[in-house]
């Protein structure tokens, strides 16, 4: 399915190293230390999980990684080169958690608004509301959609995007059981057709439902790092599940 | 280092992006509901300016002298346009900041920077909007340009073009300050206190500081509200038109360079500071600036046409030493009716106040205050006359020249017009603020969806 398909190809294969690699990333507001040290590698094509529970910093980390706030030290790295922060956005997209964007505005332009921008034609377009549901509300407002279709909006101007590498914080937040399947189904997809995830997720039964790798973050500090196999092998925990992982790692 | 994958990027469709900014000034309410009280606002201004101008104009039928005093610029046009000066200065901030403070407060801004254009073109984007705001809050004190034709009163084309581009000018500027402002706070309420500190804060600076000498002085002539005088006058000053040009661009740059949330503080204030120094340069450069056109019909900045052909031909420096304090009520006659004209007219005037620090409290028992002195060619003469029927004599006498002979039936007749305008309240009370709630219910419509895009299918 195309709307699946990033914008430009990946060559992994003879590409050991990490599509991109967060080096040290510190941040501190005022007297709160909220990423101390944090690195990681992001391999290609793969569902990675930034697992914490709320207040971990997690969104910090997904912000500072897009370059949407700066950063005291550290930085990241796109396959083995240094990214500057004012270059960020040609990589990356990070789709915030929580946001109604243009509320005024109508759906239909809100959504062929990022198609123009990136020149996506019009069976994308098509391909990417029929995926995500959204011709009922192509017509209402932002203001008027409901929090799952608000978030349906959002992954839709995400998957518009042509960046290999997606950021995205909480998003099965908003959905009901049977819609957060769907999503991650979708979700599946787009990291089949190419694309590479980072999803910001609390909910410890979602990320192992999707993720094929996970980074455990608690205060700001990275606990553990790597598929749920090698992190059963470092804790020794054999055939446990994510949650003790993570207890048993923060 | 550039990523690897930045190439796809490098062009980028800019209309989108203006379209986006459009909807988002037009699917407000903000400027819709600042059009609605434009009406009654302006209408009532221009009913009450043409009610004025007709009483004036009726004593003044059997007298040709006191027609020639009718201007519709004084009489109509400024009133009416004083009117929309006010909702620019109070109402026009709250359009302008919503351009940028709704996405600020819905964090859409965050979608917004990491879209594939620079930040000066976001900004620039914003500010086309804002335009487009503006032109369309015109709408009203167009209108009565149109009612003022339509009762027989008689309108100057480069005094109205003027007048509205000056108006046009201080709208793009409140909408820069506007704009900055969204740009530093986190809320549009902050950004709303700020940009209203900028306006109302010209106000008290011009009230509380105008014809005060020195700094003080220089302070008043920097408030906004001077900016729209001299148009009022009919005159196109070059100088003026850069000074508000470089604000304008100094405050958008400011917009821009406080935009991205991930660009740190000290970056940000480092910039800004370099960019208020080249703002500053250029206002200063502009101030140098002496070339302006006199667009009033009645050419009230210049002298008569016949002086004016003879001045201009006088090239040696001409020197005039004013014994005057600043805030003397005299030094202001003498400036709008012979120093300002004589600077635009000849090539080399310098004008020097006598005694910087002078004020009328200790100076006017002097016996040399009050007195002005012309100096051309090696001589010297003075005069304590602030007209220049007086003053230019004496030029003419330093510079051993006869006054020249005045040209015949160049004297301005003035417009007199004696009429109602009673057509103008139902307009302004009733018709013109129906079709503004019907072209906000026609914009606000949803849109129409492409048959390709109507099928749902995946995920429910």
């Amino acid at each position: 399915m195309t709307v699946l398909t990033a914008g430009r190809t990946e060559n992994i294969a003879g590409h050991p190293s990490a599509l991109m690699r967060v080096a040290g990333l510190s941040k501190r507001y005022d007297d709160q230390q909220a990423l101390a040290d944090v690195s990681f590698d992001v391999p290609s094509n793969e569902i990675v999980g930034l697992i914490g529970p709320n207040g971990a910093g997690k969104t910090t980390l997904l912000e500072a990684i897009a370059g949407l706030i700066p950063v005291d030290s550290g930085g990241v790295l796109w396959r083995d080169s240094t990214l500057p922060v004012e270059h960020r956005r040609d990589s990356i997209f990070f789709l915030p958690d929580g946001i109604r964007p243009w509320q005024e505005q109508h759906v239909l332009h809100v959504i062929e608004f990022f198609a123009a921008v990136y020149h996506r034609p019009n069976s994308v377009l098509a391909d990417t509301i029929r995926l995500l549901g959204l011709s009922s509300v192509l017509r209402k407002r932002v203001d008027a959609l409901s929090k799952g279709f608000c978030r349906r909006l959002m992954l839709a101007l995400a998957l518009l995007t042509p960046h290999s590498l997606l950021l995205m914080d909480e998003p099965f937040d908003g959905f009901d059981l049977r819609q957060t399947h769907e999503i991650m189904n979708v979700l599946r997809d787009v990291a089949l057709g190419g694309r590479t995830l980072v999803l910001a997720i609390h909910q410890l039964i979602d990320a192992e439902r999707i993720c094929n790798r996970f980074v455990l973050l608690a205060d700001g500090r990275v606990r553990g790092n790597g598929t749920l196999g090698e992190l059963r092998r470092r804790t020794g925990l054999v055939g446990a599940g994510l949650e003790d992982l993570f207890l048993a790692l923060t | 280092m550039r990523s690897p994958d930045t190439a796809s990027f490098r062009r980028v469709p800019v209309r989108p992006l203006l379209a986006k900014e459009l909807r988002e000034v037009l699917n407000g309410r903000a400027l819709w509901t600042m059009l609605i009280l434009l009406c009654p606002l302006v209408g009532y201004s221009f009913f009450q300016a043409t009610s004025l101008y007709g009483e004036a104009s009726a004593a003044a039928r059997d007298s040709p002298a006191m027609a020639s005093g009718l201007s519709p610029l004084d009489g109509i046009l400024v009133p009416t346009f004083g009117a929309f000066y006010l909702a620019v200065t109070l109402l026009f901030p709250f359009v302008a900041i919503r351009v940028l403070g709704r996405e600020k407060e819905t964090a859409a801004l965050s979608l917004l920077v990491q879209l594939p254009y620079r930040a000066a073109t976001l900004i620039a984007a914003k500010m086309a909007a804002i335009a487009i705001a503006w032109l369309i809050a015109l709408i009203p004190a167009l209108s009565t340009l149109a009612l003022w034709e339509a009762i027989g009163g008689h309108l100057s084309a480069p005094e109205t073009i003027n007048l509205i581009g000056g108006h046009l000018l201080y709208g793009l500027l409140i909408g820069a300050i506007a704009l900055f402002s969204a740009a530093i706070s986190e809320s549009a309420a902050t950004a709303a206190i700020i940009t209203l500190s900028f306006t109302i804060g010209s106000w008290v600076i011009d009230f509380a500081l105008a014809g005060q000498p020195g700094v003080l002085g220089l302070l008043s002539s920097l408030s906004l509200t001077q900016t729209l005088r001299t148009f009022e006058q009919g005159l196109l000053s070059t100088g003026l038109v850069v000074g508000l040009a470089a604000a304008i661009l100094g405050f958008c740059v400011l917009a821009a360079i406080w935009l991205h949330p991930g660009v740190p503080v000290r970056a940000k204030l480092a910039r800004s500071l370099a960019c208020t120094g080249g703002m500053a340069a250029l206002l200063v450069v502009a101030t140098q600036i002496r070339l302006s056109a006199d667009l009033a019909e009645d050419r009230r900045n210049s002298f008569p046409a016949a002086d004016q052909r003879e001045l201009a031909k006088l090239n040696e420096p001409l020197v005039v030493t004013v014994h005057l304090a600043p805030e003397d009520p005299r030094y202001a006659d003498l400036r709008r009716n012979v120093l300002a004209k004589l600077e635009r007219v000849m090539p080399r005037v310098n004008i020097r106040l006598a005694g910087g620090g002078q004020t009328i409290v200790g100076s006017s028992t002097e016996q040399s205050y009050g007195e002005i002195e012309y100096s051309y060619s090696g001589r010297s003469a003075k005069s304590r006359s602030t007209s220049h029927r007086e003053a230019l004599p004496v030029l003419y006498e330093l510079a051993g020249r006869p006054p020249p002979t005045p040209i015949v039936g160049e004297d301005y007749p003035g417009y007199p017009l004696v009429a109602e305008a009673q057509i103008a309240l139902p307009w302004f009370f009733a018709a013109l603020p129906l079709s503004i709630v019907l072209a906000w219910w026609w914009m606000s419509r949803p849109p129409p969806v492409p048959i390709s895009l109507a099928q749902d299918g995946g995920t429910t």
